[in-house]
């Protein structure tokens, strides 16, 4: 499935997704893997005991703040848009992001053209997006609207809009 | 008024180009019928009866008078030639294609205006009070506070694709004519004990299928964390509100199913995570905002004139109009005014192009170049000085917008309905006609006092009639179609719900009915007592008797 990270396609993806207890048996001790955080929350000792990168898929419906604990020993979370009507993800970012997790925050599921900008200014650096949609005209996405009225995740300054940064300085 | 800089500017344009390229992307067949769907909505796009309907935002009510002549122009070239007011200070098209939106919205942002929020599940355009900054006793000037907001909602990447549409309106004043109560947010401006002034926030008011009135969720918040504080209910609400059911996903479902408390508990929780982040306001930032909405140059001796009170006293139907479509201003020698949009037989918040042209025009002459839209689907110039009044009203006279009806049940507001909207399950304009035709004897209008009537063509409820004194809504029965009224709703600050009356009447007894309202009204009133004060100490009952009692 192609991959946009940090605005740019990227051919090779270590990543492996693992959704049940039989496809995690079968991986290496050293591959780095998104386990879904239901099969997660199973298996919690089996999975830190590996030596490859952990990362986690959760459902939009999680209180991100289950998570604190664990965010250390994340490398990777993916956030879930079932559908292009579904908006919870964005907010999920915001509090990760807060929280100072700084791994790669992986967007699945519906994910096109038209929200790219906004994922990547909530957060989101890693776009995961079917096939059929992806075409490499789509990375204009990030560049359509380039006035940025409110902060976001990362931003240096220090005030709700770019506008305000350029008046007080 | 504020003045858009080179960034405002750049992001209409940008956006502009943008849905350029949506929209041909769609034709393109790249983009499926239903995400695209949501891309034109939150560009103001719907897809109506006829043709597609595009709303343009009103920030807060406020135009100058190029941007009117702007709208004007556009009706003309992409358009009929005409253009509606909606309840929410906005303005709508009719009957624009697809393929020209693009074009059209690219003109109108030469005036700087645009369609961003206008619709879709997204924070909409923000509403405020139509005679902020010019009424005595305001406790602050909402309009400042509006802009701050609706800079801080345009394009948020976070609050894009929220459960369903989020309303906020802004109130300065004791006196509430942005029905605040009846908003997803309602922000009150207010003072503490201590003389500081911030704002009392209310969250969970609305009206469609489960009218609510909106509950006080913060007493005092610093003006400072206006956007923290709006910030974190908005994240709470994206978070947590349904989306299963979308007749349940309004955050007033959320509110109450948690409770107020419960609710209050976690947008507090969460915003003290948020509220000395870079969404706190500076002091430099809330006076720039407010320097665009400093007082016009009003002139120190206007009441020094004595024309206007030799029209007042030798002319009755100027007097009239003075006292029914003007209010009163804050500065001596000026008076805000109505320009009514409610001619006998036209639908209720339409405009030509020739009367938008010709109101920039008299905006230029005697308003500062000014022009407010009200939730009321009307016009006002809010800065007449009071030697202009009488030479504007005979112009008004000229242009059909002087019709001295503010207040009575001729000055009602009416949604669309079946003639435009798809949603709509009956007609409205051909009643409104029926009852305007009906109750054209002003003098009767008068005595009865103020009456808000409003009508609704679907439980959508888009012309708010839950909240009027009397409320008209449109339902389809059995592909008939039939009209339930509702008594004792309010808007304003002591706001309420209608109670439904009894069963719907069919539409040839609309205007009869309200003619036995009236009738009773006019009957059981204590002398001086409006309808709406009526009707709370009597109840429902007596009207429900008298409406429905057997003709012998």
């Amino acid at each position: 499935m192609p991959l946009i990270i940090n605005q740019q396609p990227v051919s090779d993806d270590r990543w492996i997704s693992i959704l049940d207890a039989e496809q995690l048996a079968a991986q290496a001790a050293d591959a780095d893997l998104i386990v879904a955080w239901d099969l997660y929350q199973q298996q919690p000792q089996a999975l830190a005991e590996r030596s490859g990168q952990l990362g986690l898929a959760i459902p939009n419906d999680l209180d991100v703040t289950e998570l604190t604990a664990l965010l250390p020993r994340l490398a990777l979370i993916a956030v879930d848009f079932p559908s292009f009507a579904d908006g919870r993800a964005f907010s999920q970012v915001q509090q990760l992001r807060r929280a100072g997790f700084s791994g790669q925050i992986r967007a699945c599921g519906d994910v096109t053209w038209d929200r790219l900008r906004f994922m990547h200014r909530c957060g989101i650096d890693a776009m995961q997006i079917d096939a059929q949609r992806y075409t490499p005209e789509m990375l204009r996405a990030f560049t359509e609207i380039k006035v940025r009225n409110q902060a976001a995740a990362g931003d240096a300054h220090s005030l709700s809009r770019q506008q305000d940064a350029l008046n007080d300085h | 008024m504020y003045l858009y800089s080179e960034l405002d500017q750049q992001l209409i344009d940008e956006r502009v180009e943008q849905y350029r390229d949506q929209t041909r992307r769609f034709l393109a067949g790249q983009i499926p019928e239903a995400e695209f769907r949501i891309l034109r909505l939150q560009n103001g796009l719907y897809i109506q009866r006829h043709a597609p309907m595009l709303r343009i935002a009103i920030n807060y009510g406020l135009l100058s008078s190029t941007q009117l002549r702007g709208l004007a122009k556009v009706s003309r070239d992409y358009d009929r030639g005409y253009a509606h007011f909606t309840t929410r200070q906005n303005i709508q098209f009719n009957w624009p294609t697809l393929e020209s939106v693009p074009d059209l919205l690219a003109d109108l942002a030469k005036v700087q205006m645009h369609s961003i929020q206008t619709s879709g599940s997204c924070i909409r355009s923000v509403t405020s009070d139509h005679l902020a900054g010019v009424v005595a006793g305001e406790i602050e000037d909402p309009r400042p506070w509006s802009e701050i907001i609706r800079q801080w909602a345009a394009l948020h990447p976070e609050f894009a694709y929220l459960p369903r549409k989020f309303k906020i309106a802004v109130t300065g004043c004791e006196q509430d004519r942005a029905a605040v109560q009846v908003h997803d947010i309602g922000v009150r401006l207010t003072r503490n004990t201590s003389g500081d002034c911030g704002f009392e926030i209310l969250v969970g008011g609305g009206l469609g299928r489960t009218p609510m009135i909106g509950k006080q969720i913060r007493a005092f918040l610093p003006q400072q964390d206006l956007l923290s504080y709006l910030e974190a209910i908005l994240r709470v609400y994206n978070l947590l509100g349904r989306r299963d059911n979308k007749f349940k996903s309004r955050i007033k479902i959320l509110v109450d199913a948690l409770g107020a408390d419960a609710f209050r508990d976690k947008v507090e929780a969460e915003w003290l995570q948020i509220k000395d982040s870079n969404l706190r306001l500076t002091q430099a930032k809330i006076d720039r905002v407010k320097g665009y909405f400093q007082p016009p140059a009003y002139e120190a001796d206007a009441s020094a004139d004595s024309s206007y009170a030799a029209k007042l006293a030798s002319e009755r139907d100027f007097a009239v109009w003075i006292e029914r479509n003007s209010f009163a201003h804050k500065v001596p020698g000026y008076r805000a005014v109505t320009l009514t949009l409610k001619g006998l037989l036209q639908v209720p918040g339409n405009v030509t192009d020739v009367q938008m042209d010709a109101v920039a025009d008299l905006a230029d002459r005697y308003n500062f170049g000014e022009i407010r839209s009200t939730h009321e689907q009307n016009l006002v110039f809010a800065h007449v000085k009071q030697a202009d009044l009488y030479p504007l009203w005979q112009q008004l006279l000229a242009l059909n917008l002087a019709r001295p009806v503010v207040g009575t049940i001729q000055d009602m507001i009416v949604c669309p309905g079946l003639d435009f909207c798809s949603l709509a399950n009956a007609e409205t304009h051909s009643v409104a006609r029926e009852i305007n035709t009906r109750f054209d004897d002003l003098d009767y209008l008068y005595e009865l006092g103020e009456i808000k009537l409003r009508m609704s063509g679907c439980i959508n409820a888009c012309a708010h009639h839950h909240v009027a004194h009397i409320g008209i809504l449109g339902v389809d029965k059995k592909g008939e179609q039939y009209y339930q009224f509702t008594l004792g709703g309010s808007s304003a600050t002591d706001a309420s719900l209608g109670k439904v009356l009894g069963k719907s009447v069919p539409q040839a007894e609309v205007a009869d009915t309200l003619e036995k309202i009236l009738a009773l009204f006019v009957e059981i009133r204590i002398e001086g007592e409006r309808f709406i004060d009526t009707v709370r100490r009597v109840g429902n009952q007596p009207f429900k008797e008298h409406v429905y009692a057997v003709d012998h």
